[in-house]
């Protein structure tokens, strides 16, 4: 079957900030739908000519259970567009956008907003197994005897709550959360302590750098927050311009306590954020007089061991060049999820190394990441991680900064709680 | 069947009576023909009671069930007894309604106000539909008069003193969920079942009284007690209305009074007391603004043919004050409005004030909070044009400075579609000129709010001499869409509304000057029934932007708004009134005044004059009748009509007294003449030369309203 091409019209993102600070008022939806109004309004595209919004989003706010079609609304868009939502753990924004490029190159629609929110500070606490049983037979009773015989079995511990928020961040079938995951990866690897904390400072540096240089300005729309939405969040609230590498080594391993390497301060934090990209085919592009920044040229996504989720991009990657036949050096742009700096550093390790990638299934080694390309703006160990987005987030920085610096191929990769990695690739028509 | 307004049927031994039968209006009232049609049904149903089930009320009408006596029965009544007659008349049918030996049911979906209620309340079960179009009440004070079919009488029995008075002294109206918490509506339903649910209420006995129903009661239904809340009341009203107005109080009156009456010789005092108002000078001042603002809904200037643009999203130019009210408004009409500035601070400054008229909204439970949410969210504030494709309506409102806002408009026109219309919101710089700046002037036009635009109902809309009349007649029906009131008017120096209000504002300067005090020039405003004295208003104003207005008008008008010299004076010294907290009264954070300004008193001559509040009153308003003399004459606006209009919901002239021009014309012209010309000789030749229009009215013996009709 002939594919045809899909175009990136234009990315937006909101600015996002460390959870329980700035963005923590903001319902999920409510970080997309104005992304997603603005990237309409700014173009010829009747609000009633949109086929589809596809949102990426974790944890699903019990009030929105289709946040995709809320944002749709909310956005001001017909009432006619479809709308879902999809999970893919870490990479459920790029899920999305990967859905957008596939129902655009096989023919089925001509234009679609993807991308994906997350409110991490939003993420409920819930009543554990005997507190919800001890409800339901409370509801089921009939008498007031009844009623006071299953009062009288509560016991203080049932109100000791489940966090939601943690119980996502652990691996079900493992049983390891995620910094535990990168933990092995650190051992197994030997990757010190100290190139995980100068790798964390690198990224801080970068980003602020980037704020300074006003270099997120055409990727990030600000967004109305506070109690009575009455002021405008502009830039990323997360970044340091005091990170110094002896700060980070101060802090204390998070994941193994006694004889770890992983910390708070060489992962990423819980984050707030949406972000949101217009598809379009060349059809619409045509009858719209659209003018896109990019194409995508494709993307691929992958499993591995669970225990082992932070080599996703590696497999993912490896995936998607072969289908592609692109390379490493064909690449000007590397957006990397920066989830754990260890984890970015075994990706790398395993590129050069063909021994390390044959554990992993990956027959070859595709050479090295030039680091002077990677992340040029910063990674999610400073500007944050919200889950839902990030996918999404990425591939609408990396087209920012291809644009500005004419290049050509970029590529966005993420590791994926789980076990899996995802990885997209687009090219930049902006040269 | 041989009704014309009214359908009776009688089915499995139920009568149904149904209002809006063969209606074309929109809204059904009661005239002559439907109370004597009611009349009769109501006798032919009480000869046949014995083999009826029970009677239900219902309306064929969407949306309406009954919205009250008509208004211009009411307005066409001349004589006391004539109007008390009308409401016996009508009280008889009602009590008839009460005997009957059946149970009776009314069926209330949409409008149920004035009569509407007291018909409804004469039944001895209400039930209502959920509909947002459902609303119930007894408007009648805000017209100046008493509910003249027993209101007053059965809504206390319904729903206790207290509510009953709250109801009927301000006219408001509740929705359906309140009117049943209040126990005036005995269930809701949705509108499709509200008939087929009647019947259960037919052997419905009376509802059980809760504990804190039974203890409220008993506080409040003794004599001590009503005694005790009448005097609250009263004393309420009295600082509400600085005793302005009769007819709350004339309510009280007969409601007080008639604590021990029976039901016949209540009802006579209801009737009486309504006569008394209905031909009152205040009831017809009323009434009268009451026709104006009906009549202004309908778009009456001259109309194209192309078809109207479509105002469908909108977009505010500049953040501030005005700019993020424009935003709210827009807001709030479902327009997603974009907010442009120049700087992240300024669209914060826009952000808050539509934040906080959001956040009034949500307070009085207007809104919810998800709507709140959803409403100031749809405001996207921007530094680009980027967007600005899709908006259909811009509203300007940068600084007042010509290069600029033509510089705006000469750039936002690069910005939007061939459809959008482009407008601005000066308040004193020429149309006409701005026009100039565009491309296509024809979809340009100037459409000036008042401060604050939450609050102010008025909007000016200036054409120029290239304005397309699709261009005024869709601004109209946007500005009517948005509830407010819309005045065409043509460019001249401070428009309408401005331009009167210039020589009262002006006036206090120069009574300052001679000696005055600040406090009172503004008592003798405010014992006018003026919201606001000329000070207190300049201090609302702006001092800076009250002497930049006046500069203006100056040298637009020549020497007649020769500007008072106190002004600059403030604003020199930096007391530019509340948005720096010290004008001429001192604010505090909350822009609450806190007392008079000590160093402004310093300012103000040492010899102290002082003056009788008639002069003082004559010496402010006196210009301003001349001013809208001078209006009419230069065809700003065509009737004196229009002119009053904008004055009550511009500045918010006091309602009670009809309108500016109203007043001038049931003072007598010939004696404002001749106090013009007084003045003109004792106090200042020009500022008090009488306009040639208001002269030949005097010497043709005719009036601004006979003039102008």
């Amino acid at each position: 079957m002939s594919m045809r091409d899909v175009y990136i019209v234009d990315g937006k993102r909101t600015p996002q900030a460390k959870a329980g600070l700035d963005l923590k008022d903001v319902q999920a939806p409510y970080l997309g739908a104005y992304l997603v109004k603005h990237l309409i309004d700014n173009t010829e595209i009747p609000t009633n000519m949109v086929d589809e919004v596809i949102m990426g989003n974790t944890g699903n706010p019990a009030k929105y259970p289709n946040i995709g079609r809320v944002i749709a609304l909310e956005a001001g868009l017909h009432k006619k567009t479809s709308g879902y939502t999809v999970h893919r753990n870490c990479a459920s924004g790029m899920e999305a956008v990967s859905q957008a490029f596939l129902k655009i190159a096989c023919g089925r629609s001509d234009v679609i907003v993807a991308g994906g929110v997350e409110s991490m500070s939003q993420m409920p606490l819930i009543y554990n197994k005997e507190m919800t049983a001890l409800f339901a037979k409370l509801m089921k009773a009939k008498s007031m005897g009844e009623k006071l015989s299953a009062l009288s079995s509560f016991r203080p511990n049932y109100l000791t709550p489940i966090i939601a928020i943690e119980q996502g961040l652990t691996d079900p079938f493992c049983g390891l959360n995620m910094g535990q995951t990168v933990e092995l990866l650190a051992r197994e690897f030997k990757i010190t302590r100290e190139e995980q904390d100068i790798f964390a400072n690198t990224s801080h540096q970068k980003a602020v750098a980037a704020i300074k240089a006003g270099k997120f300005k055409d990727e990030i729309l600000p967004i109305a927050v506070g109690g009575t939405l009455n002021k405008l969040l502009v830039d990323d609230v997360g970044p340091r311009d005091n990170s110094t590498v002896e700060g980070l080594a101060k802090m204390k391993p998070y994941f193994d306590k006694k004889s770890g390497t992983v910390t708070v301060g060489n992962s990423c934090p819980i984050t707030d954020g949406g972000s949101a990209l217009l598809f379009a085919s060349e059809d619409a592009v045509k009858k719209y007089n659209l003018k896109p920044i990019a194409k995508m040229t494709d993307y691929h996504f992958h499993g591995l061991e669970p225990e082992r989720m932070g080599m996703g991009p590696l497999v993912a990657m490896d995936g998607v060049m072969r289908r592609t036949n692109l390379t490493l050096s064909d690449f000007d742009l590397f957006e990397l999820n920066e989830a754990f700096a260890a984890q970015i550093l075994a990706v790398n390790m395993a590129f050069k190394d063909k021994s390390i990638a044959a554990r992993f299934d990956v027959d070859k080694a595709w050479g090295e990441i030039d680091f002077s390309k990677l992340n040029v703006n910063g990674g999610a160990i400073a500007l944050g991680h919200p889950v839902g987005s990030t996918g999404a987030r990425l591939i609408v920085t990396l087209a920012h900064e291809l644009k500005k610096r004419k290049g050509k191929y970029g590529i966005a990769s993420l590791c994926i709680g789980g076990g899996q990695g995802g990885a997209v690739i687009i090219e930049n028509l902006v040269r | 069947m041989a009704n014309t307004k009214i359908s009776l049927e009688y089915k499995d031994n139920i009568a149904y009576v149904g209002f809006g039968y063969n209606s074309e209006k929109s809204m059904t009232t009661l005239d002559v023909a439907t109370m004597t049609e009611l009349l009769s049904i109501v006798e032919e149903i009480q000869e046949k009671a014995s083999g009826l089930k029970g009677v239900i009320f219902h309306s064929h009408k969407k949306d309406c069930f009954l919205a009250g006596a008509d208004i211009n029965l009411i307005s066409s009544m001349t004589t006391e007894s004539e109007a008390a007659d009308k409401a016996e008349q009508g009280q008889n049918v009602y009590n008839k309604i009460e005997d009957l030996p059946i149970p009776t049911v009314v069926c209330v979906d949409g409008v149920c106000l004035g009569g509407g209620l007291e018909l409804s309340l004469a039944c001895k079960t209400i039930i209502a539909s959920n509909s947002p179009k459902t609303t119930i009440g007894l408007p009648e004070v805000k017209l100046g008069l008493i509910p003249g079919f027993g209101g007053t009488y059965r809504l206390p029995k319904k729903i206790g003193l207290p509510n009953a008075l709250d109801m009927i002294l301000t006219g408001k109206t509740l929705r359906a969920d309140k009117a049943k918490r209040m126990g005036l509506v005995a269930e809701v339903y949705p509108k499709e079942n509200l008939l087929a649910m009647a019947q259960k209420f037919f052997d419905m006995k009376a509802p059980h009284h809760t504990l804190k129903e039974s203890v409220k009661e008993l506080a409040t239904e003794n004599f001590v007690t009503r005694k005790i809340i009448f005097q609250k009341v009263r004393e309420s009203v009295l600082k509400k209305t600085n005793g302005f107005y009769q007819a709350p109080l004339k309510i009280l009156d007969v409601m007080d009074s008639g604590m021990m009456k029976g039901r016949t010789s209540y009802l006579a005092s209801e009737a009486q007391a309504f006569g008394e108002l209905a031909i009152s000078e205040q009831s017809k001042n009323l009434q009268h603004i009451y026709f104006m603002s009906e009549a202004v809904k309908k778009y009456t200037g001259p109309k194209g043919t192309k078809p109207l643009p479509e105002l469908n999203r909108g977009a505010a130019l500049g953040a501030g004050t005005m700019g993020g009210g424009i935003a709210w408004l827009m807001a709030d009409a479902g327009m997603s409005p974009i907010m442009k500035d120049l700087t992240v601070d300024a669209l914060n400054l826009g952000l808050k004030q539509s934040s906080q008229n959001f956040a009034g909204a949500l307070k009085r439970k207007k809104i919810s909070p998800d709507e709140f949410e959803r409403k100031q969210r749809s405001i996207t504030a921007q530094l680009d044009y980027s967007g600005f494709q899709k908006v259909d309506l811009v509203i300007e409102a940068v600084v007042e400075n010509m290069d600029i806002k033509k510089k705006v408009f000469a750039e936002t026109e690069k910005n939007v579609h061939r459809e959008c219309l482009l407008t601005s919101n000066t308040s004193s710089l020429s149309v006409e000129e701005m026009s100039k700046a565009l491309e296509f002037p024809g979809r340009f036009a100037g459409l000036h709010f008042f401060n604050p635009v939450h609050l102010m109902p008025l909007v000016e809309i200036i054409v120029h001499s290239k304005v397309e009349p699709e261009t005024v007649e869709a601004l109209y029906k946007w500005v009517l869409k948005t509830k407010k009131t819309p005045v065409v008017v043509k460019d001249g120096p401070g428009f309408l509304v401005n331009r009167i209000l210039m020589p009262y504002l002006n006036e206090a300067g120069y009574l300052l000057e001679e000696g005055v005090s600040v406090k009172d020039i503004d008592q003798a405003a405010l014992n006018f029934g003026m919201p606001m004295g000329p000070c207190r208003l300049l201090d609302e104003v702006g001092i800076d932007v009250a002497v930049k207005v006046a500069k203006v008008m100056y040298e637009g008008l020549g020497e007649r708004a020769h500007p008072s010299k106190f002004s600059s004076k403030l604003a020199e010294k930096n007391f530019l009134g509340k948005k720096n907290s010290k004008g001429f009264y001192l604010y505090d954070e909350k822009g609450k005044v806190t007392g008079p300004n000590a160093e402004v008193e310093e300012l103000l001559p040492k010899d102290k004059k002082k003056m009788s509040e008639t002069d003082l009153q004559l010496r402010l308003f006196l210009p301003m009748i001349n001013e809208a003399a001078a209006i009419l004459k230069d065809g700003i606006v065509n009737t004196a009509g229009e002119i009053d209009l904008g004055l009550i919901f511009g500045i918010g002239f006091p309602p009670f007294r009809g309108g500016l021009l109203r007043y001038a014309d049931s003072e007598g012209l010939d004696k404002i003449l001749a106090a013009l010309n007084n003045f003109s000789e004792t106090v200042d030749k020009e500022r008090y030369r009488p306009s040639a229009y208001l002269e030949n009215l005097v010497e043709s013996k005719t009036t601004f309203y006979e003039k102008t009709r």
